[in-house]
Protein backbone atom coordinates (compact mmCIF):
# COMPACT_ATOMS: atom_id res chain seq x y z
CA UNK A 1 0.00 0.00 0.00
CA UNK A 2 1.23 3.49 -0.85
CA UNK A 3 1.52 5.42 2.42
CA UNK A 4 1.69 8.81 0.70
CA UNK A 5 -1.69 8.08 -0.82
CA UNK A 6 -3.11 7.06 2.57
CA UNK A 7 -1.69 10.20 4.24
CA UNK A 8 -3.18 12.41 1.52
CA UNK A 9 -6.56 10.75 1.91
CA UNK A 10 -6.41 11.27 5.69
CA UNK A 11 -5.47 14.94 5.19
CA UNK A 12 -8.55 15.52 3.03
CA UNK A 13 -10.89 13.16 4.89
CA UNK A 14 -9.77 12.50 8.51
CA UNK A 15 -12.22 9.58 8.78
CA UNK A 16 -9.76 7.59 6.61
CA UNK A 17 -7.60 7.34 9.74
CA UNK A 18 -9.67 4.23 10.50
CA UNK A 19 -7.46 2.48 7.88
CA UNK A 20 -4.40 3.14 10.08
CA UNK A 21 -6.37 1.60 12.92
CA UNK A 22 -7.25 -1.52 10.92
CA UNK A 23 -3.64 -1.95 9.82
CA UNK A 24 -1.77 -1.35 13.06
CA UNK A 25 -3.99 -1.22 16.19
CA UNK A 26 -3.80 -4.94 16.93
CA UNK A 27 -0.01 -4.95 16.43
CA UNK A 28 0.61 -1.88 18.61
CA UNK A 29 -1.79 -3.16 21.29
CA UNK A 30 0.17 -6.44 21.33
CA UNK A 31 3.49 -4.58 21.65
CA UNK A 32 2.20 -2.52 24.60
CA UNK A 33 0.70 -5.48 26.48
CA UNK A 34 3.89 -7.51 25.96
CA UNK A 35 5.71 -4.67 27.69
CA UNK A 36 3.25 -3.77 30.48
CA UNK A 37 1.39 -7.03 31.09
CA UNK A 38 -1.71 -5.08 32.20
CA UNK A 39 -4.81 -5.05 29.99
CA UNK A 40 -6.32 -1.85 31.42
CA UNK A 41 -3.10 0.16 31.18
CA UNK A 42 -2.50 -1.21 27.69
CA UNK A 43 -5.98 -0.15 26.54
CA UNK A 44 -5.33 3.39 27.82
CA UNK A 45 -1.80 3.64 26.41
CA UNK A 46 -2.87 2.25 23.01
CA UNK A 47 -5.80 4.68 22.81
CA UNK A 48 -3.52 7.58 23.76
CA UNK A 49 -0.97 6.47 21.15
CA UNK A 50 -3.55 6.51 18.36
CA UNK A 51 -5.13 9.76 19.59
CA UNK A 52 -1.71 11.45 19.43
CA UNK A 53 -1.05 9.90 16.04
CA UNK A 54 -4.42 11.15 14.73
CA UNK A 55 -3.77 14.68 15.97
CA UNK A 56 -0.27 14.78 14.48
CA UNK A 57 -0.59 12.75 11.31
CA UNK A 58 -0.41 15.85 9.12
CA UNK A 59 3.02 16.75 10.58
CA UNK A 60 4.30 13.24 10.05
CA UNK A 61 5.02 13.50 6.30
CA UNK A 62 8.49 15.06 6.80
CA UNK A 63 9.97 12.29 8.90
CA UNK A 64 11.01 9.82 6.19
CA UNK A 65 9.91 6.85 8.33
CA UNK A 66 6.92 4.55 7.85
CA UNK A 67 3.61 5.01 9.68
CA UNK A 68 4.24 1.69 11.46
CA UNK A 69 7.66 2.80 12.77
CA UNK A 70 6.15 6.14 13.81
CA UNK A 71 3.34 4.41 15.76
CA UNK A 72 5.89 2.15 17.47
CA UNK A 73 7.87 5.29 18.35
CA UNK A 74 4.87 7.03 19.93
CA UNK A 75 3.83 3.82 21.73
CA UNK A 76 7.40 3.33 23.05
CA UNK A 77 7.44 6.89 24.43
CA UNK A 78 4.06 6.36 26.08
CA UNK A 79 5.11 3.04 27.65
CA UNK A 80 8.39 4.55 28.87
CA UNK A 81 6.46 7.41 30.49
CA UNK A 82 4.20 4.83 32.15
CA UNK A 83 7.22 3.00 33.60
CA UNK A 84 9.11 6.16 34.58
CA UNK A 85 6.19 7.64 36.48
CA UNK A 86 5.29 4.23 37.94
CA UNK A 87 1.64 5.17 38.10
CA UNK A 88 -1.56 4.24 36.40
CA UNK A 89 -1.93 5.85 33.00
CA UNK A 90 -4.57 8.60 32.92
CA UNK A 91 -7.54 7.13 31.14
CA UNK A 92 -7.95 8.61 27.68
CA UNK A 93 -11.44 7.09 27.52
CA UNK A 94 -12.66 9.70 30.02
CA UNK A 95 -11.64 12.44 27.58
CA UNK A 96 -13.53 10.96 24.65
CA UNK A 97 -17.16 10.69 23.75
CA UNK A 98 -17.80 7.03 23.01
CA UNK A 99 -21.00 6.67 21.02
CA UNK A 100 -22.47 3.76 22.98
CA UNK A 101 -20.55 3.45 26.22
CA UNK A 102 -22.31 0.28 27.42
CA UNK A 103 -21.52 -1.67 24.26
CA UNK A 104 -17.94 -0.34 24.33
CA UNK A 105 -17.49 -1.46 27.96
CA UNK A 106 -18.85 -4.90 27.06
CA UNK A 107 -16.39 -5.17 24.16
CA UNK A 108 -13.54 -4.12 26.45
CA UNK A 109 -14.63 -6.73 29.03
CA UNK A 110 -14.71 -9.46 26.33
CA UNK A 111 -11.27 -8.43 25.05
CA UNK A 112 -9.90 -8.41 28.61
CA UNK A 113 -11.08 -11.99 29.26
CA UNK A 114 -9.60 -13.26 26.00
CA UNK A 115 -6.26 -11.45 26.34
CA UNK A 116 -5.74 -12.29 30.01
CA UNK A 117 -6.39 -15.93 29.21
CA UNK A 118 -3.85 -15.71 26.34
CA UNK A 119 -1.29 -14.16 28.71
CA UNK A 120 -1.76 -16.98 31.24
CA UNK A 121 -0.88 -19.54 28.58
CA UNK A 122 2.67 -18.14 28.36
CA UNK A 123 4.13 -18.61 31.83
CA UNK A 124 7.77 -18.45 30.75
CA UNK A 125 7.11 -15.19 28.90
CA UNK A 126 5.41 -13.71 31.98
CA UNK A 127 8.42 -14.60 34.18
CA UNK A 128 10.83 -12.92 31.75
CA UNK A 129 8.52 -9.91 31.41
CA UNK A 130 8.32 -9.58 35.21
CA UNK A 131 12.13 -9.43 35.46
CA UNK A 132 12.46 -7.18 32.41
CA UNK A 133 10.15 -4.63 34.03
CA UNK A 134 12.67 -4.22 36.87
CA UNK A 135 15.39 -3.04 34.45
CA UNK A 136 15.80 0.61 33.34
CA UNK A 137 13.51 1.49 30.39
CA UNK A 138 16.48 1.93 28.01
CA UNK A 139 17.12 -1.83 28.31
CA UNK A 140 13.43 -2.76 28.41
CA UNK A 141 12.67 -1.09 25.09
CA UNK A 142 15.52 -2.68 23.11
CA UNK A 143 14.97 -6.18 24.55
CA UNK A 144 11.19 -6.02 24.06
CA UNK A 145 11.53 -4.84 20.45
CA UNK A 146 14.23 -7.41 19.63
CA UNK A 147 12.98 -10.53 21.41
CA UNK A 148 9.25 -9.96 22.08
CA UNK A 149 8.44 -8.24 18.78
CA UNK A 150 11.14 -9.97 16.70
CA UNK A 151 12.28 -6.71 15.10
CA UNK A 152 15.53 -6.49 13.14
CA UNK A 153 18.20 -4.03 14.28
CA UNK A 154 17.49 -1.73 11.31
CA UNK A 155 13.87 -1.28 12.37
CA UNK A 156 14.73 -0.87 16.08
CA UNK A 157 17.20 1.95 15.38
CA UNK A 158 14.47 3.69 13.37
CA UNK A 159 11.87 3.26 16.11
CA UNK A 160 14.17 4.45 18.89
CA UNK A 161 16.02 7.03 16.76
CA UNK A 162 19.43 5.77 17.93
CA UNK A 163 22.47 4.49 16.04
CA UNK A 164 23.31 0.82 15.58
CA UNK A 165 26.36 0.93 17.86
CA UNK A 166 24.25 2.26 20.74
CA UNK A 167 21.62 -0.42 20.08
CA UNK A 168 24.18 -3.25 20.14
CA UNK A 169 25.69 -1.95 23.36
CA UNK A 170 22.26 -1.56 25.04
CA UNK A 171 21.21 -5.05 23.88
CA UNK A 172 24.40 -6.65 25.12
CA UNK A 173 24.31 -4.98 28.55
CA UNK A 174 20.54 -5.40 28.90
CA UNK A 175 20.67 -9.10 28.03
CA UNK A 176 23.38 -9.72 30.58
CA UNK A 177 21.40 -7.94 33.30
CA UNK A 178 18.22 -9.83 32.38
CA UNK A 179 20.08 -13.16 32.26
CA UNK A 180 21.37 -12.61 35.79
CA UNK A 181 17.83 -11.90 36.98
CA UNK A 182 16.37 -14.91 35.15
CA UNK A 183 19.09 -17.44 36.02
CA UNK A 184 16.57 -19.62 37.82
CA UNK A 185 15.22 -21.06 34.57
CA UNK B 1 23.57 -20.05 31.60
CA UNK B 2 25.60 -18.46 28.80
CA UNK B 3 24.30 -15.24 27.27
CA UNK B 4 24.00 -16.89 23.84
CA UNK B 5 21.85 -19.73 25.24
CA UNK B 6 19.74 -17.19 27.06
CA UNK B 7 19.34 -15.16 23.88
CA UNK B 8 18.24 -18.31 22.04
CA UNK B 9 15.70 -19.08 24.77
CA UNK B 10 14.28 -15.58 24.55
CA UNK B 11 13.92 -15.86 20.77
CA UNK B 12 12.34 -19.29 20.89
CA UNK B 13 9.94 -18.91 23.83
CA UNK B 14 6.29 -18.48 22.89
CA UNK B 15 4.80 -15.02 23.23
CA UNK B 16 1.17 -14.02 23.70
CA UNK B 17 -0.50 -13.12 20.42
CA UNK B 18 -3.33 -10.64 20.07
CA UNK B 19 -6.74 -11.73 18.78
CA UNK B 20 -8.92 -9.41 16.69
CA UNK B 21 -9.99 -6.82 19.26
CA UNK B 22 -13.72 -6.20 19.54
CA UNK B 23 -13.39 -2.61 20.81
CA UNK B 24 -11.14 -1.54 17.91
CA UNK B 25 -13.75 -0.04 15.55
CA UNK B 26 -15.64 1.86 18.27
CA UNK B 27 -12.37 3.30 19.57
CA UNK B 28 -11.32 4.34 16.06
CA UNK B 29 -14.61 6.23 15.63
CA UNK B 30 -14.27 7.87 19.05
CA UNK B 31 -10.73 9.05 18.27
CA UNK B 32 -11.68 10.40 14.84
CA UNK B 33 -14.59 12.33 16.41
CA UNK B 34 -12.64 13.43 19.51
CA UNK B 35 -12.46 17.13 20.20
CA UNK B 36 -9.44 18.63 21.91
CA UNK B 37 -10.54 19.52 25.44
CA UNK B 38 -7.79 21.93 26.40
CA UNK B 39 -7.70 23.26 29.95
CA UNK B 40 -6.39 26.60 28.64
CA UNK B 41 -9.24 28.64 27.23
CA UNK B 42 -8.30 30.76 24.23
CA UNK B 43 -10.58 33.44 25.67
CA UNK B 44 -7.94 34.24 28.28
CA UNK B 45 -5.49 35.08 25.51
CA UNK B 46 -7.90 37.67 24.16
CA UNK B 47 -7.41 39.87 27.27
CA UNK B 48 -3.69 40.74 26.75
CA UNK B 49 -4.27 40.89 22.97
CA UNK B 50 -7.09 43.39 23.56
CA UNK B 51 -4.85 45.56 25.78
CA UNK B 52 -2.02 45.55 23.22
CA UNK B 53 -4.38 46.38 20.35
CA UNK B 54 -5.93 49.18 22.40
CA UNK B 55 -2.49 50.68 23.09
CA UNK B 56 -1.50 50.32 19.43
CA UNK B 57 -4.67 52.07 18.30
CA UNK B 58 -4.13 54.83 20.86
CA UNK B 59 -0.58 55.40 19.63
CA UNK B 60 -1.81 55.43 16.01
CA UNK B 61 -4.71 57.83 16.44
CA UNK B 62 -3.19 60.13 19.08
CA UNK B 63 -0.26 61.80 17.31
CA UNK B 64 1.68 62.88 20.41
CA UNK B 65 1.88 59.35 21.88
CA UNK B 66 3.86 56.22 20.97
CA UNK B 67 3.31 52.58 21.86
CA UNK B 68 6.19 52.70 24.35
CA UNK B 69 4.92 55.86 26.04
CA UNK B 70 1.41 54.39 26.27
CA UNK B 71 2.75 51.20 27.80
CA UNK B 72 4.70 53.18 30.40
CA UNK B 73 1.66 55.37 31.07
CA UNK B 74 -0.36 52.25 31.81
CA UNK B 75 2.50 51.01 33.98
CA UNK B 76 2.40 54.14 36.14
CA UNK B 77 -1.36 53.97 36.61
CA UNK B 78 -1.78 50.15 36.78
CA UNK B 79 1.56 48.80 38.03
CA UNK B 80 0.50 45.20 38.75
CA UNK B 81 -1.79 44.91 35.74
CA UNK B 82 0.98 46.07 33.41
CA UNK B 83 3.36 43.54 34.98
CA UNK B 84 0.83 40.80 34.23
CA UNK B 85 0.17 41.96 30.67
CA UNK B 86 3.66 42.93 29.54
CA UNK B 87 5.93 40.66 31.53
CA UNK B 88 4.25 37.61 33.09
CA UNK B 89 1.84 36.83 30.21
CA UNK B 90 4.50 36.96 27.45
CA UNK B 91 6.92 34.81 29.50
CA UNK B 92 4.18 32.23 30.23
CA UNK B 93 3.11 32.23 26.57
CA UNK B 94 6.72 31.70 25.45
CA UNK B 95 7.13 28.73 27.83
CA UNK B 96 3.79 27.16 26.80
CA UNK B 97 4.51 27.55 23.09
CA UNK B 98 8.11 26.28 23.28
CA UNK B 99 6.77 23.20 25.11
CA UNK B 100 4.05 22.87 22.47
CA UNK B 101 6.59 23.04 19.58
CA UNK B 102 8.72 20.39 21.32
CA UNK B 103 5.65 18.17 21.67
CA UNK B 104 4.78 18.65 17.97
CA UNK B 105 8.42 17.81 17.09
CA UNK B 106 8.45 14.62 19.16
CA UNK B 107 5.03 13.46 17.98
CA UNK B 108 6.00 14.15 14.38
CA UNK B 109 8.67 11.48 14.83
CA UNK B 110 11.59 13.89 15.44
CA UNK B 111 11.95 14.91 11.76
CA UNK B 112 15.43 15.94 10.63
CA UNK B 113 14.16 18.80 8.42
CA UNK B 114 12.67 22.08 9.59
CA UNK B 115 9.61 21.73 7.35
CA UNK B 116 7.59 20.58 10.34
CA UNK B 117 7.85 24.15 11.72
CA UNK B 118 5.15 24.99 9.17
CA UNK B 119 2.81 22.99 11.39
CA UNK B 120 3.84 25.08 14.38
CA UNK B 121 3.48 28.49 12.69
CA UNK B 122 0.89 29.70 15.20
CA UNK B 123 3.16 28.83 18.15
CA UNK B 124 6.08 30.61 16.45
CA UNK B 125 3.88 33.68 15.84
CA UNK B 126 2.82 33.80 19.52
CA UNK B 127 6.48 33.46 20.64
CA UNK B 128 7.57 36.26 18.28
CA UNK B 129 4.80 38.62 19.45
CA UNK B 130 5.59 37.80 23.10
CA UNK B 131 9.29 38.54 22.57
CA UNK B 132 8.38 41.81 20.83
CA UNK B 133 6.18 42.84 23.79
CA UNK B 134 8.98 42.01 26.24
CA UNK B 135 11.47 44.08 24.21
CA UNK B 136 9.11 47.07 23.95
CA UNK B 137 8.30 46.85 27.68
CA UNK B 138 11.97 46.76 28.64
CA UNK B 139 12.81 49.89 26.59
Amino acid sequence: MDETDLLNRIRHHPENFSEVFSLYYQQIFGYIIRRTGSFDDTADIAADTFLKAFRNINNFRYTGISVKVWLYRIATNEVNLYFRHKQKHNSVFERMDIEDNTIFKNYIADDRIEIESELRRHEQFLSVQKELKTLPVKYQEVIALRYFEGKENKEIVEILNINEGTLKSLLSRGLEKLRQKCNQF
Amino acid sequence: METQDFEKKLSEMTKPEMPQLKHENMLANAIINARDKSVVSWWWLSVPVFIILMLMMKSTFMPVTTLISNMHELESSQKYMSLIFFLISPVVLIIINVASIRKIYLLSGSPKSFHFLGSAWFNILIISVSILILIIYSL
